[in-house]
Formats: C-alpha cells, structure tokens, sequence
C-alpha cells in the first residue's frame, strides 16, 4: 500500500470514532451523521493528498471540514440542531442492567439537554470533556487565547447544568 | 446536578461510536477508484529569521540617552519637546516583554493623569487638550494589550497581572481626582474595566483550576472555598483577592 494511503488509513483508524461522535451529536439521525463523517473523510482525504506536509494537526483539520460541513447543512435544512437522542447508541458492558437503565436515563437527558444549549458551548464541551482534547488545542481549532478558551468551557458547563435543572 | 456528576455523565457519552459494518465501508470508499500516487517532495522550505530592528537601534539609544539627561523630562503634552519625550517612553516600552506592555501602557496613562493635574494647579490651558487626548490613547492601547493577552499560570506572570489590575485600580482613582479638579470627564474607562474583568475572570479561572490539584493547608482551603464562591457569584476581583491571600502576593 503506497505511503500516503497507508498513512491517512491511520489518520482514517485513529479519528472516525471522534469525527463521528462530533457530528452525531449535532444533527438528526445516524444516517446523516454517517453521510457527514464520510464525507469529511473524503475531503480530508483529498486535501492530504495535495497539501500533506502543510497540515500541522491532522485533528484540528478534520474537525474544522466537519465544522463547515455541519454549516453547510444546518443551512440546507433549516432546521434546529437535534441530538439524535435515540440513534447515538452508547456502548458500555461493564455494568449491570439496572444500574444500566438508571445511567441511560440520566444520559439521555444530558444528551436532551446537550442539544438544547448555543453551538459553541457544544462544541467546547464535546471537545474537551469526550474528547479530551485540551485547552491549546481547543483555542487554535476556535482562534480564540487559551484564557478565553477556558472561561469559554466553564461558561459552558454551567450552561448545561442549568439546562438541567 | 452536581459538576462533578455532570462530568462523569459527559465522559460516559464518549462511548458514543459509529456502525462497525459502517466504518470498515466507509474506509473502502474513501480509496476506491483512487489513483495510487505518492506525495511529491515539497520545495525547500525556508526557516523563519528573526529580524533585528537594527538600523532603529541606534535612534533609539540615541533618544534615550536624551530622555536620561533630563531635556524633555519636564515636558508636558502640547509642549515642543514633548514629542521626545513620548519616543523616549515608547522605546522604554518597545523592550518590554509581552506581558509587561500593558502594565507600561497603564503606569504612562497614570503619568498623563499626573500632568494633567499639574496643568491644572498651573492653569495651562492649551496644554490641556493635548493631554486628555494623550491619555486616552494610552488607555486604548493598554486596552488593547490586555485584550491580546495570552494569560499563563507562571508564578511570574501572576504577579505581572497582579500589577495591572492594581494599576488599573489606580489609573481609576487618579481619573476620578483629576476629573473632580477639572469638573470635566477626560475619557471613556469602560473598554478598559471591561477588559480588566474578562482578565481576573481567565486569571482566576486558571489558578483555581491549578489550586485545586494541589495540596493545601486547611486554612488555604478555606481561603480557595470562599475564592471558588466568589466566582460563581462572578465577584472575580474578592476572588482573586482570596488566591492571592494562599499565593501569599
């Protein structure tokens, strides 16, 4: 396998889980979720075949092709940014069913209730706290300083536990 | 519910993932009917250079030395060699590091305010407008600084921020003297304490974030309890008052 395929299959390997999850919970369903990844993937992958070299971060570059495409379709479709609440199954085997039913429902609820705070505080909190990404990442990927990135991720912690309430 | 519950919630929605069937198809697509091609070596690429501001170096020595025999240090905006003056200050704060600009840019403005209080007493006239004018554009760049700023946890810059929100706090007070004394406003502070709030908000922030990995003494949790009440209540200035206490500044 030639080297550029070889490496963005890694690329490929290493990301689809979190490019996936970054757009699930952000539109309607899986189906379009699926559509959205892939085509971030075939853009990412026609891009690091004509400019491999100049892409620093391989992760903040698929981020910011599923940011566009996200753009891209909310403007198609008009329409609020849903969770697919019901289409983002979580796979986790290591509890018992009750305490399983127990953590669903307060999962869904958070999901509920991820969906129904302003963008960029989803995005932050998809970032940093599933992701795991941290702040300096955070801030280059949004333009913004590292305090501000910060401040921005407290913002919108506390945003969601009032959304909970 | 409880932070820290909310998170544990957060971190569980990270075993979020895609159709297994799915991601195996979607990677035969991205590479079929693709032509195998291998990346060309890119051109040389250069390596920055840093460029010295070499020819201004001397000049600005040159000013310097000027300012340091004490030709222009009486000088007060609208007079001749007030000019000099100014580039005598602008080189001092050219060479200041990042994080000390706006710092220098604040202590010029409470310099301005000085003046204009001595333009005052001395019943200066047309020197007054060219000083009122002279401080807001120091505001406005310390503004600016303060708005670019990057804010770090080394103990060092702490202690730099510390210095300009105190001398913030000053520039504030010196204002509103030399406002009483000339019975007119001399400029719009609201870009500047808007900043200064954005600053102890990250400030504070971060070194909550930093103290609660640490280990502390009963009294400095304490202290980092009623920190940590003051900024839900969005009271960033006590709340840093507070840090400062168990940094001991």
């Amino acid at each position: 396998m030639p080297n550029s395929r070889k490496t963005y299959s890694s690329i490929y390997d290493k990301y689809v889980d979190k490019i996936y999850r970054f757009v699930v919970l952000k539109v309607k369903s899986q189906e379009i979720a699926e559509d959205l990844t892939s085509e971030v993937f075939l853009r990412g992958w026609q891009s690091f075949k004509e400019k491999k070299d100049k892409i620093e971060n391989m992760q903040a570059f698929l981020y910011q092709i599923a940011r566009n495409l996200l753009a891209d379709h909310y403007r198609q479709s008009s329409k609020a940014q849903l969770v697919s609440v019901e289409y983002a199954p979580i796979t986790d085997s290591s509890q018992d069913l009750e305490e399983k039913a127990f953590l669903r429902s307060d999962l869904e609820q958070v999901k509920a209730a991820l969906a129904n705070i302003n963008e960029d505080y989803r995005e932050v909190i998809i970032w940093y706290y599933l992701d795991e990404l941290k702040v300096p990442e955070i801030a280059k990927m949004l333009d913004k300083s590292e305090g501000t990135t910060r401040v921005l991720i407290h913002r919108a912690l506390k945003t969601l536990r009032n959304e909970l309430k | 519910m409880v932070e820290k519950h909310l998170i544990r919630q957060l971190k569980e929605l990270a075993d979020i993932q895609p159709r297994k069937d799915w991601v195996v198809l979607t990677k035969r697509r991205i590479f079929a009917d693709e032509e195998i091609s291998e990346a060309k070596p890119g051109l040389l690429s250069f390596f920055p250079f840093f460029r010295y501001k070499l020819a201004l170096v001397p000049i600005i020595s040159v000013l310097i030395i000027i300012g340091l025999f004490g030709f222009t240090q009486n000088t007060v905006p609208g007079d001749f060699l007030f000019s000099v003056k100014k580039m005598t200050e602008g080189a001092q704060v050219t060479f200041t590091s990042a994080i000390e600009k706006p710092k220098a840019h604040l202590e010029l403005a409470n310099k301005r305010l000085e003046e204009l209080n001595n333009i005052a007493e001395n019943n200066q006239v047309r020197n007054l407008d060219p000083a009122i004018k002279e401080f807001q554009a120091n505001v406005v760049q310390a503004t600016k600084e303060i708005m670019a700023m990057n804010v770090s946890v080394t103990t060092s810059d702490s202690m730099v921020l510390k210095d300009i929100i105190t001398e913030t706090q000053k520039l504030e007070e010196n204002k509103q003297k030399v406002e009483e004394v000339l019975a007119t406003v001399i400029g719009d502070t609201q870009d500047l304490r808007n900043a200064i709030v954005l600053l102890e908000e990250q400030l504070v922030t971060q070194l909550i974030a930093d103290l609660e990995n640490q280990m502390l003494t009963e009294e400095d949790e304490e202290l980092l309890s009623e920190a940590k009440e003051h900024y839900e209540k969005e009271d960033f200035s006590q709340a840093l008052y507070k840090i400062w206490l168990i940094h001991n500044y």
